[in-house]
């Protein structure tokens, strides 16, 4: 039959064997498929047939959810997105259709009550810029740093409708999160005195990248800054929160 | 079955191969140059459409195409993920862990809207998660080395899968590479080449070949199905696989364990991979195919062997082809997308990530490259015309590996750049499976020759050792099929 071995002159006389007659032999073969019974090239062909089509699909779905929106994708969208999600989202939007142009920076202060009763506003402490200290000359930075926070906000922002209400059961986990990744990172600061922080607020400074030096471009370099209304700190927000469960 | 075999390029690429200039000419041309003396009139001649189907059904049922690039992303992803997990072992806790700001109730109500796997989710504990991290650290080693491939690259996936869906707002581009990789990984023979699995195949072969040369009968038959591998060969059968066993054993109680408890996501015919095929299905079907291969490796090496074996093919090259195509549909959106951008269309868009907070941490040097207008202009109208390009060049050789050395230098400039090292690493690996074999075979050359001055002798098996080294010069003309494909 086939060959067995694996140099090249065995295959010389497998292509020989292999003529018209339908007789067939591969490389790492032990028996062509064509000699096989009856029932066992039936399997081989239905799977064949299968894998062909599940590929076809498979493929039609990732383009489908990478184009852009299109009458196909929107007359099938449902049946797209039950496919593709949640394991085979995707986004390779890198950095298109623009490059993000302008740093967003979040900043946040705590209302901290002290042992004695009283209560005191702490100055607004930028998180970003930590980040940004982080990363600098760093040439590994961790997701910690360029992650957690800048794509926390970008989930905030945008399950949140333009006057800062928060959408469906995203919006509300987007807010305890960014609640969350603040206590966690500043809760030992702000209590470094004793006390406990009852109330934060955070902000965002967004500033424009300003434009290249060869650029005629005139931009605002005016930051714009938006407020969000204070937070309640509860015991779910903090990190022994996460424990306690 | 009856058509052209997919044999006759083989025998044809031997001496064509290196100087082929393009792959289609040589899928295109080859078949028909050794057919016209073999077959003669025929009684029936096949219209092209149907020798075309019967060259594909040939070419995906023949071999597992492209051993080379496959292992080469098989070693790029999981080394990628085993770097990205040993540098966040200080804040793995913060990550994915107990510490998270994102915690585990708050991924539980979202995995439960959008039904993601996660073992995380299976306990609270802070012992489960260091037992899943570990195991994720362990599997991708394993990978990377080609240790029981086949059982390893499930395990990397749900080591993947588990810590990203874990904390889904943390990850990147990178990451969501990783993920749909490390997926598609599991259906390949991702460790016929550069891999433990395929020294011990080829040593229970040579073994098998000596006892066969001294039988008197002739050996054969391959495979480097991970846990299956010294068993199934038949001279070699007689050795038991005992690791293979013990390892099938215990994951097949420890998945057994999982069920019983009722465990997250474990739901036979909902939420998992593919529509009405759940996790547990998946998995319980990789567990009971190991021991099918298995058994059939040791009682039924006829026929049953065979017809796994095609299936396993089949699989693999399906998965292959949704490899590729993933690749190029990255760089196809991302292209297109950049197109419509205005940044893009002036030339300065290259300029802005640059002066990004988060993406600067040489932000002296990103002043410099920023400083010259004209420089950025032909980077962003470089980046643009090769991600929009690059699909299309496939079908030219040449043209193709320019454009992958294009971007595997932006990627490595992106990830010193931008700070993004392993998104950078995790494209070069997905760009990887479009290497040519030529070159991934004179890489392992190099490498084995390097060993060899370094450590000479230190391995006993010589040049075909370790993950790193040569193969059997025997398995380049499988490289070969892989070339006309993809290289």
């Amino acid at each position: 039959m086939g060959p067995r071995r694996y140099g090249s002159g065995a295959e010389l006389t497998a292509w020989v064997y292999g003529n018209g007659a339908g007789m067939q032999s591969y490389g790492d073969e032990s028996r062509p498929l064509a000699a096989l019974s009856l029932p066992s090239r039936i399997v081989i062909g239905v799977a064949a047939c299968a894998v062909a089509v599940i590929v076809a699909i498979h493929l039609a779905m990732m383009f489908l959810h990478v184009a852009p929106q299109n009458t196909l994708s929107k007359q099938q969208g449902s049946l797209i997105s039950d496919y593709v999600y949640p394991e085979y989202e995707q986004n390779w939007k890198l950095f298109a259709p623009n490059p993000l142009q302008q740093n967003v920076a979040v900043q946040v202060r705590a209302q901290v009550r002290a042992e004695d009763g009283s209560s005191r506003t702490t100055d607004w402490t930028d998180l970003t810029a930590r980040d940004g200290r982080a990363i600098l000359h760093n040439p590994l930075p961790s997701h910690t740093e360029q992650n957690q926070l800048r794509r926390g906000w970008e989930l905030f922002v945008n399950s949140h409708n333009a006057q800062g209400r928060p959408i469906g059961t995203r919006g509300e986990l987007a807010e305890r999160y960014i609640r969350r990744i603040v206590m966690f990172r500043m809760q030992g600061e702000w209590t470094a005195a004793g006390g406990r922080v009852e109330r934060i607020q955070v902000r965002s400074r967004t500033a424009a990248v300003s434009p290249p030096p060869w650029s005629t471009e005139k931009i605002s370099d005016k930051p714009v800054y938006r407020v969000q209304p204070w937070w309640q700190i509860t015991s779910a927000d903090l990190p022994e929160g996460a424990n306690s469960q | 079955m009856t058509s052209p075999t997919p044999q006759q390029p083989r025998s044809t690429s031997q001496p064509t191969h290196t100087t082929e200039p393009t792959d289609v000419s040589q899928q295109a041309h080859a078949p028909h140059a050794p057919q016209a003396p073999a077959a003669p009139p025929a009684l029936y001649e096949e219209t092209r459409i149907e020798r075309a189907i019967g060259r594909l059904f040939g070419r995906a049922t023949g071999r597992a195409l492209a051993p080379y690039q496959t292992a080469v992303i098989r070693i790029g992803f999981s080394a990628t993920w085993l770097l990205f997990l040993l540098r966040e072992w200080p804040h793995r806790l913060t990550l994915y862990g107990p510490d998270s700001p994102w915690s585990l109730d708050m991924a539980r109500r979202l995995l439960d809207a959008n039904h993601a796997f996660s073992m995380l989710l299976w306990s609270d504990g802070r012992g489960w998660f260091e037992c899943v991290y570990l195991m994720a650290v362990a599997s991708s080693a394993a990978l990377l080395l080609g240790w029981r491939t086949r059982t390893m690259s499930v395990l990397f996936m749900l080591g993947v899968i588990s810590l990203q869906n874990r904390s889904v707002f943390i990850g990147d581009g990178g990451d969501n590479v990783i993920h749909l990789m490390s997926m598609y990984l599991v259906l390949t023979r991702c460790g016929q080449v550069w891999s433990l699995d395929a020294r011990r195949a080829k040593r229970a072969r040579a073994a098998a070949e000596a006892e066969a040369a001294a039988a008197g009968e002739e050996a054969g038959g391959e495979a480097l199905d991970g846990a299956q591998t010294a068993a199934h060969m038949p001279g070699a059968g007689r050795g038991r696989d005992l690791t293979g066993i013990v390892l099938w054993a215990v994951l097949g109680l420890a998945l057994a364990v999982a069920q019983l408890t009722g465990s997250y996501a474990l739901l036979w015919f909902d939420n998992g991979p593919f529509p009405h095929i759940g996790w547990s299905l998946v998995l319980w079907g990789l567990w009971a195919a190991h021991a099918l291969w298995w058994a059939v490796q040791r009682y039924a090496p006829g026929e049953p062997r065979t017809v796994l074996d095609t299936l396993t093919k089949l699989a693999h090259n399906g998965a292959l082809l949704v490899i590729m195509v993933e690749v190029c549909l990255v760089y196809s959106t991302a292209g297109w997308y950049k197109i419509q951008g205005s940044r893009w269309q002036d030339g300065t868009a290259v300029y802005y990530p640059m002066h990004l907070d988060y993406f600067s941490p040489w932000p002296a040097l990103s002043q410099l490259l920023g400083s010259n207008g004209l420089m950025v202009m032909l980077i962003t109208y470089g980046t643009v015309i090769v991600q929009v390009a690059f699909p299309f060049t496939l079908f030219n050789r040449r043209l193709k590996n320019v454009l992958l050395v294009i971007m595997i230098c932006e990627h490595l400039s992106i990830a010193f750049l931008l700070g993004l090292p392993f998104f950078s690493l995790a494209m070069i690996a997905a760009d990887a499976v479009f290497l040519p074999t030529n070159f991934l075979t004179w890489v392992s050359a190099r490498v084995s020759g390097l060993r060899e001055r370094l450590f000479p002798r230190a391995v006993p098996a010589g040049p075909d050792g370790g993950p790193g080294g040569g193969e059997p010069p025997a398995r380049t003309d499988h490289g070969g099929g892989g070339h006309t494909l993809v290289g």
